[in-house]
Order: structure tokens, then sequence, then C-alpha cells
């Protein structure tokens, strides 16, 4: 670099500086982002660079956006395509069709950071209404849903990977075969003791997913989300960055594929950078899975115990497998399964490398006969139906959403179920025995024997999800 | 109407901003969409052959794309002139480097010179796909019989390829017709006294007889000709009757124009004339290449010639049942009169053109094979093929330089399609005397390290009965708010078509909705796809299929 360069990038380097060096020279700046922060291929190779890349994801977490932040999307809406409004918007904020929140950590605090948040933090998703601001909790305009807890996302996403890999490389060889031998070739698909159904594929080519169960047809495991329709923490993070603050990213919302590097006409060009959704990625990559208590009271601890043997024996676990085993913990950003709109691997020299396994709750996590780590999230990672007319309580909404019918969902992990009342989809469910009563659709057999428990055996069940903790 | 004015607007507006910002400033960098960077491979791809003779070749040069081998990779049937014309089997990996082995044709060797271009079509309904063949002297039909196998079928199915000197077909399925019924545009009657000067032929239209087999003795001369180069059937006002546009090169004609024929049918065509409408336009007239450029439910057609590439839009003031075109390729940077690189500012001259989006950006882009006629002084020598990409403003940018297809050759036909079946559309460019020329489609990448664009999805529809390809269907791609069209057709470029995968550009939309339109004017339900695939699309069934390349 010429030194004249060098000595003008030196002086730009003032008005350019991220906001953390703002905030040091101005510590009353109220700004979050700052300047345009590009994907940094190094930005965890050391244990410093790690952290750093971790605190400034919690700092973008926690910060309140503000307008020269890029908050606010008065020309665009909340649709994860950048999507103009038709009419402009009567409010800057709304808390229905938003931006309904100044922070990520606004419905993302209880009870630590990162959790989720009562009935009061629910977010609205509206799959059929894009192009304008709704302003009625209708649901025929959109479906409430109840914050998310993001303990343990990190291990749930590479758990998925592993998972999207495997069913991949099943119909991979069953399509060989099926070329190779001229025949339709009929396979059982399952990761991890998981069945997804079957496919049958034909020498043309062609797969037939007739028979396929609690996946999308192209056997990506979406685990994020009560539906279960993101991909990733990266896709999570851009989505909500929009919809829920008006923080438009570069990598969706920029130039390349809008034409404009201000989709959103709040005069603040590429709200945020490639690194900057990469921290926040690290950030909740990172978050600690939830546990278990560990100073119950001898009777809560009995009741736990006894619990987790009676949720197991009626068959709650076949869908909220208490731990799934996990070849490799290195989370990679981006990950491999990424598409045009969030950065993709093959966009970048080489993708940041976080080692989870490094971390020392990981480390503390058991493992089996294989060296793999037992991720005990208590799920499978499938989509299920669990309403019917019979029973139609956690079927509420009106909307598909992306492709997913109205009344299937993703298993919700029960792991740091004892922190996250209340319960269900919408978070309109108090107790636990609510929202175990609430199931119906596939798991209805399974809420039978429940009810036909005596009233011992539920709270035992109760006591033992009443000790699934998120560390605090 | 509220659409076409808006969109108008928008037109508007890209013009004004052209006429502060010099063109020439818009190639140097003010565009802001993604570039796509292209690898010639033709030679490590096995393909080795020219169009090739004297002026009866100075035209035509065109390739036929679709699948021959039932793999649904597309197969390459390229015209060779006085070279004899050859079928490549394309053996590329998914996402691999291009790939394809000569087929050794098993017709008669005269059969397969002096053909100037092809079109697929499944003329029999048979699932399998056949040939027209246009050539200087009798056209073919070629029976597919599949692996890439092909039968003489002029007697069979009672077609008389004539003697004439042919450049142009086009294929439409009329309702209640068991087959398709094909156009030859033919060229200058060199038999004709004062040829070559105001001789040109008529085109003919074959209308199929009978439901046994396909019949095609009922032919009729579409009278005047002017020298055609290329013809489309076109809904070109959504009234669910394609009409029979046809490009013509006034090089040769007396007293011509562009034209359009109404075939309505169980009617006897009719050229649209001035009080119906219809302008007057003479260009040197090479190519056509549709598409709906501004949403408003009608196709934009872009006509390459020597000097400017027309681009008309139906005229917003114009009732449905008149034709009335306005010539928009100035406002949108499409006019491309002048070779973009090197130092001849002689007129350029324009040959195949398609619209497709190669950066799977949701925008048709249009590419135009370029090259002097022979060695015509008038005219530039060195003439790169374009690559317009088109911007979000609707204007498009010269961007062949940066992609890498600006070679130094004499353009004809060719196509723009996905060849290694990794969503992102490769070139095929035919040329004068010159080695074939096949860009392979490396995206953001090299070719060590190709990288994925936009996303995109793979269209292949299917219906029973005549008509399994659905030709004349339109598909409409829902992503988000927006809805991006294609319509299916047979014909059109220079002298080269394609059948197969219907390629739709989406953006960043990692899901889409996908209604048909189906040639009998049904819409089918929506069908929900995950992009990045390969989906097919049967008439009737609940869900899209997917297919998965090798």
């Amino acid at each position: 670099m010429g030194k004249p360069l060098a000595a003008l990038l030196a002086g730009a380097a003032i008005a350019m500086a991220p906001a953390h060096a703002l905030a040091a020279e101005r510590p009353w700046s109220e700004e979050v982002i700052g300047s345009h922060a590009p994907f940094d291929p190094g930005a965890a190779d050391t244990a410093e660079k790690s952290q750093a890349l971790v605190e400034r994801g919690e700092a973008l977490f926690k910060g309140k956006f503000v307008g020269k932040d890029g908050a606010g999307r008065p020309d665009a809406t909340q649709a994860i395509i950048p999507t103009k409004r038709r009419r402009p918007a009567l409010e800057a904020y709304q808390r229905l069709a938003g931006p309904d929140a100044n922070s990520c950590a606004d419905c993302h605090f209880d009870p630590v950071l990162g959790a989720g948040a009562p009935f009061s933090g629910s977010a609205f998703v509206s799959e059929g209404f894009e192009s304008a601001d709704f302003d009625t909790v209708d649901p025929q305009f959109s479906n409430q849903r109840n914050s998310i807890a993001l303990q343990g996302v990190g291990l749930v996403e590479l758990l998925a990977r592993e998972m999207t890999a495997e069913l991949h490389r099943q119909r991979k060889a069953a399509l060989a075969e099926a070329r190779e031998t001229g025949e339709a070739v009929a396979r059982p698909l399952s990761s991890k003791g998981v069945s997804f159904g079957a496919i049958t594929a034909r020498p043309d080519g062609i797969v037939d997913f007739a028979k396929l169960e609690g996946v999308d047809q192209d056997l990506v495991i979406r685990p994020l989300s009560h539906k279960g329709v993101i991909v990733s923490l990266r896709q999570f993070t851009v989505n909500a960055l929009n919809a829920h603050h008006g923080i438009q990213a570069a990598e969706r919302f920029g130039a390349r594929w809008t034409g404009t590097d201000d989709f959103d006409g709040d005069g603040i060009g590429d709200e945020i950078g490639e690194g900057d959704v990469s921290a926040l990625v690290a950030w909740l990559a990172t978050r600690e899975a939830p546990g278990r208590k560990t100073d119950l009271p001898d009777i809560w601890r009995e009741a736990a115990a006894e619990g987790e043997k009676r949720f197991s024996e009626i068959g709650c676990a076949e869908c909220h497998i208490p731990a799934l085993p996990l070849e490799a913990a290195v989370f990679t950003d981006p990950g491999p399964l990424d598409t045009a709109g969030t950065l993709r691997q093959a966009e970048v020299d080489r993708p940041i490398q976080l080692d989870l396994e490094a971390l020392s709750w990981v480390k503390a996590l058991p493992r089996d006969d294989q060296g793999r780590i037992l991720v005990p999230l208590f799920g499978d990672l499938k989509r299920h139906k669990v309403s019917d007319q019979r029973r139609e309580r956690l079927g509420n909404e009106l909307l598909a959403q992306r492709f997913v019918e109205r009344d299937v969902f993703m298993t919700a992990e029960l792991w740091g179920v004892g922190s996250t009342a209340p319960y269900g989809h919408r978070g309109d469910l108090t107790t636990l025995d609510e929202v175990i009563r609430a199931h119906a659709g596939e798991a209805t057999e399974i809420r039978k024997r429940y009810e036909d428990l005596g009233e011992e055996d539920r709270q035992s069940i109760v006591a033992f999800l009443r000790s699934l903790e998120i560390s605090q | 109407m509220t659409g076409r004015m808006f969109t108008r607007t928008s037109f508007l507006a890209g013009a004004a901003f052209l006429a502060l910002t010099p063109l020439s400033a818009k190639a140097d960098g003010a565009t802001l969409t993604p570039l796509p960077h292209f690898s010639e491979e033709a030679s490590n791809a096995g393909i080795d052959h020219k169009y090739t003779g004297p002026w009866e070749f100075f035209v035509g040069g065109g390739a036929a794309v679709f699948d021959c081998s039932g793999d649904r990779k597309p197969d390459l049937f390229v015209a060779g002139g006085t070279t004899r014309a050859k079928l490549y089997r394309n053996l590329s990996s998914a996402g691999g480097a291009l790939h394809f082995e000569e087929v050794r044709l098993d017709l008669p060797e005269r059969l397969m010179e002096k053909v100037t271009g092809a079109y697929p079509i499944d003329i029999d309904n048979d699932g399998i796909k056949d040939l027209a063949v246009m050539r200087v002297g009798e056209n073919l039909l070629l029976k597919g019989k599949g692996d890439c196998r092909f039968e003489e079928a002029n007697r069979a199915w009672a077609f008389d390829g004539g003697r004439a000197w042919s450049t142009g077909f086009a294929a439409t399925f009329e309702p209640d017709k068991a087959f398709p019924t094909l156009a030859f545009g033919n060229y200058v009657d060199r038999s004709a006294p004062g040829s070559p000067w105001g001789t040109c032929h008529d085109n003919m239209l074959y209308r199929p007889r009978g439901e046994g087999a396909p019949d095609y003795s009922d032919a009729f001369a579409l009278s005047p000709g002017y020298c055609s180069l290329s013809m489309l059937f076109t809904d070109w006002n959504r009234s669910g009757k394609p009409a029979l546009r046809i490009s013509n090169d006034r090089q040769y004609y007396r007293g011509g124009e562009e034209q359009l024929w109404a075939v309505p049918p169980g009617r006897p065509p009719r050229p649209y004339r001035k009080a119906d409408g219809w302008q007057h336009v003479k260009i040197w007239g090479m190519g056509i290449a549709s598409t709906d450029l501004d949403g408003d439910g009608f196709p934009e057609y872009a006509l390459t010639s020597m000097g400017d590439t027309k681009l008309q839009t139906l005229d917003k003031e114009s009732e449905q049942e008149f034709p009335i075109y306005r010539d928009i390729a100035f406002d949108l940077g499409v006019t491309a009169h002048r070779p973009y690189a090197g130092d001849d500012s002689k007129p350029s001259t324009g040959w195949h053109a398609q619209f497709e989006d190669v950066n799977n950006d949701t925008l048709a882009d249009l590419f135009i094979a370029k090259g002097n006629v022979e060695a015509m002084p008038d005219f530039a020598s060195y003439d790169p093929d374009n690559l317009l990409v088109q911007e979000w403003d609707g204007t498009f940018t010269e961007r062949g330089m940066e992609a890498g297809v600006a070679l130094n050759r004499k353009g004809r036909g060719g196509g723009v399609v996905d060849l290694n079946m990794d969503g992102l559309p490769d070139i095929l460019v035919v040329n004068r005397e010159g080695p074939v020329s096949l860009f392979r489609n490396l995206g953001g990448g090299t070719k060590a390290n190709p990288v994925p664009l936009g996303n995109w999805i793979g269209v292949e529809l299917f219906q029973n009965g005549p008509n399994r390809d659905a030709i004349g269907a339109q598909l409409s791609v829902k992503i988000g708010n927006r809805t991006i069209t294609k319509d299916l057709q047979v014909g059109g470029g220079h002298a080269s078509g394609q059948i197969g995968f219907v390629h739709v550009g989406v953006g960043v939309a990692e899901r889409a909705q996908i209604r048909v339109r189906w040639p009998d004017g049904d819409w089918s339900h929506p069908y929900r796809v995950f992009t990045n695939n390969f989906v097919r699309i049967e008439r009737g069934q609940a869900d899209a299929q997917y297919w998965y390349p090798e």
C-alpha cells in the first residue's frame, strides 16, 4: 500500500470505525453496528479472536438498534424475500408486522439472554401477507409465535447438517442403484435413529416422495423455528434482523440482489455486513445447551427420576428423543446448506470455524461408544402433525408457513423446558400439563397414555420436565 | 392495465437515466448485478465442428438442443452447411466440466449435408423428440427412435421437404389437432429470374391431417415471403391463439417488411396489415427472442439485425386486437449496434438471440450471437457475441468481455441452456468457418471452483395425449410477491431451437410456487417446489416430481 493511500485510509479510519471503536471514543454513542464489517474467514482462528467475535455478537444481540444503524424499513416489508411496501408504513414500529423490537434481546431474554420470552414477547409470521403491514391478530393474516430459547442451537444446527448429509447420501445411493439396475428402488430414509419415511428412486432419476415423513422434499432438515422452516442460524439472523428491526443484511438486501444498497429506503446503505452477521451467528452457536437442575430437593429428584421413566414408557421419547449423537462439533459459518441470499460457503475462501468441542459445556456432554457427542435435546428434528379435529389447540392457525401445513410443527426440543413457560407454539398454554394434553394428531395415542396415568405419575413427568433447565 | 402503465413509467425513468449517462459509462462498471464467468471449452468437451460453405451458408448455422438419449441432459445436433451435421451426446456430470461424444447418425450422408439448422419437437407424440431439419434443398423431418437414433420420416409423414433454401422454423399445436402445425421459413429463391434481389421464396405452413399418424400433405404457402431468417409462433395478445411472427432480411426483399400472420384454428392464415395496426418495419431480420420483460403479461420481442437490435413492446395505447409495437431498444440499452470491444466502430451483425437469466437474479438477460456475414466491408469484422445483463432498473449492460464470451468468431445460431445441470445456463454458439463455441457458466467462480449465483429452478412439463411437452404452455413462477413467466415455444432464435427443462432464475428465493397455464388455457393449481432443483410437472398430478442428474 502506498503511503499516501495508507495515510488517507488512516484518516478515514476514524469516520469508518466500527461502533465498538466509536464507543471507546464516544462512550455515550447510541449506535450498535457502526461501519460495514466484511466477512473474515480467520475471525475465529485463535481463542482470542474467537472470543472477540462472540463478544461482538453479544453486543449486537443486546444492542438497541437506532436509525443510524439502519433500524426501520419504511419502504420494505418483513418478508424474507426483499419486498417493497405497496404503500407507506403508517408507523415506524408496529408490534404485529414489525419492525417490532429494538433489540434481539427484547424477545430473547427469559430467563437469560438468548432464551425465550413470555407471551408478551410473541412474534408474528406473515406467510400470506407479505406486501403490506397487518394490524390485526386475526389468524387469517398471520401466525402468532412464542419466542424460542436459543440455548444449544449451535449443536442443533450441526445435528441437522449431519442428518441432511445422511439423507442426501441415502437418496444418492438409491438413485445410483436404480440407474444401475434399471429398476425402481424403494429405500427407507433415516438418520440418527429418526425415520423420515421412505423414497422410491426411479431409473430415470426421478424420486417419488409419496412416503416421505417429517422433512421437506429436498431432504434438508431445517431445524429452526416452531415450524422447522429455517435452515441455519445465519438464515435465521438475516431473516430476523429485517423482520424485527428493519436491519437489512447486505448479503440478502444489498445491491447484488436488489439493485440498491438501501432497499428499505431509510437512508442507510448495507446496514449490516457479513462479518457482523457472523458475529451474531458465533454468539448464537456458542450458547450453552440447557442442562438439568442439580440442586433439587430429594422429593423433586426422586419424582423427576420416576417421571423420566414414565416419559419414556408412555412413548413421549419416541419424538422427544433424549439425545441425538453428533459426529463432530466444529461449527462452520457459513454452513453447507445456505442458498443465495444468505452467505454461502462457496462464496468465501474458507468458512469461519468455531470449535464448539473446546467449550467446557460441550466437553461435559456424554459420548456414546463411538465417541459421538450425545446432544440431550429431547427432540427428533422432524415435523409431525400435532393437531386434529378432535383436539385443535395446537392447530390454532389458519395459514400454512413456507409449505408446512397449519397443523404440522417441528418437535419442540424439551431441553430447558423447565425454564421456558409458557408453552406451545403460540405461548398460550400456561402449564406443562396443558401442553401435553393439547397433543393430538400423530401424538394422540401417547397423549392418551399420559391422560390414563394416575395423578402421581403425571406429576412425576412434570417434575422431570421442570428439572430440564437453562443454566443461569 | 395499471401494471402496464406503471412499468412503462419505469421505462421512461430508465430512458431519462440513459440520456444523462452514456452507455459506455454504464459498461465501465456502474452495474450492480452479479457477473457470470464463462469458460470456452468446446475442444476439451469433445466438440470439433464448423459451419461451412459458400453463399447459401452465409446464413443459417443453427443447432437443436434437446435430449435424444433419454437421460434428460441436453444433447446437441449441430448444422454444418457443407460440412456434415453432427450429433453430440451429453456426457457431462452434474456441475462438472462439459463433456460430449459424437454419435454417428445412421442416415444417408447426403441428408446430413447442406443443413442450415434444426429444431427439436415431439411430432408423433411418442415421447421421443423428433427433429425438423432445415436445409438448402429438401427439408427433413427426422423421427426420433430413442438412444439418439433417427430415421427420415418425410415419406411416412407425407411431408414434402421442397427444394427451397430454408432458414427458419416454428411449430405450434392447434386446438383439436393430434400433431403440431409446422412452419418453415425460406430465404432467397435462387432459381427465380433476377435472383437474388427481390426473389424471396414463400414460407410454408403444414397443418396436420388425421389422427393415426402425422400427415403433412396439407401445405399452405404463406405468400408473400420476404426472405425469412427466423419465425416464432407467439401468443402476442394472450388470446390463446398464437400468431406467426416472421423476421425477414431486407437485404434481398423488395417491398417487404417484418411479418405477423394470424393463424386462426381451422381457417387459412392471413397476414396482419396496416389496417390491423401492424406497422411497416424493415430490418435485416436475423433472429427473434421473446419474453415478458415488464411483467405486463404481453411478450416483448428482440429482433436481431445488421446494426441496431430492435426491442419491441406492445404499445400501451393499443387495444388487444391491434399489434402496434413500439421500439424500446435504445431506452433499455440493447441496440448493441456496434462491437463493444476492439477498435472497429462499424455496425455489428446480430444473429441468434435468446433471453435467459444467466446469473439467476430473476432478471432476463439477452444473449446475441454476432458475426460478419462473410467479409462485408461496411460491417464490423471483429464482432463479439453480446451478453446483455439486465439491471434492476430494467436497462441492460453489456458484459460480454468481462464474462469471457468476446471471441473473434462469426457467430450464427446457438442456445443458452444448462448443459451440465448445475443451474447455471451455459452458452452454445455455432460459428461460421470457425469452431463451435461452448461456454461453460462458472457462476461467480473459476473453472477450478465454480460458484453459484442466484437460486434457480429447472421445470419440465408433461401432459398426456398430443403435445406431451406442452408447447404453448406458460409457466408462472411466484417468488414472494413477484411472478416470473416463461413461454414454452418451438421457434425463434436463428435456425436453432431447444426443448428440455425450462430454466428460471429465482434470486434469493428458497421456495417457489409454480402454476402452469396448459396449452388449452387451463390453469393448474400451484405446485410448491424448493429451488435449486429440477422438477417435472405432470398435468393433473398433485405434486411436482424432483429429478436428480448424475
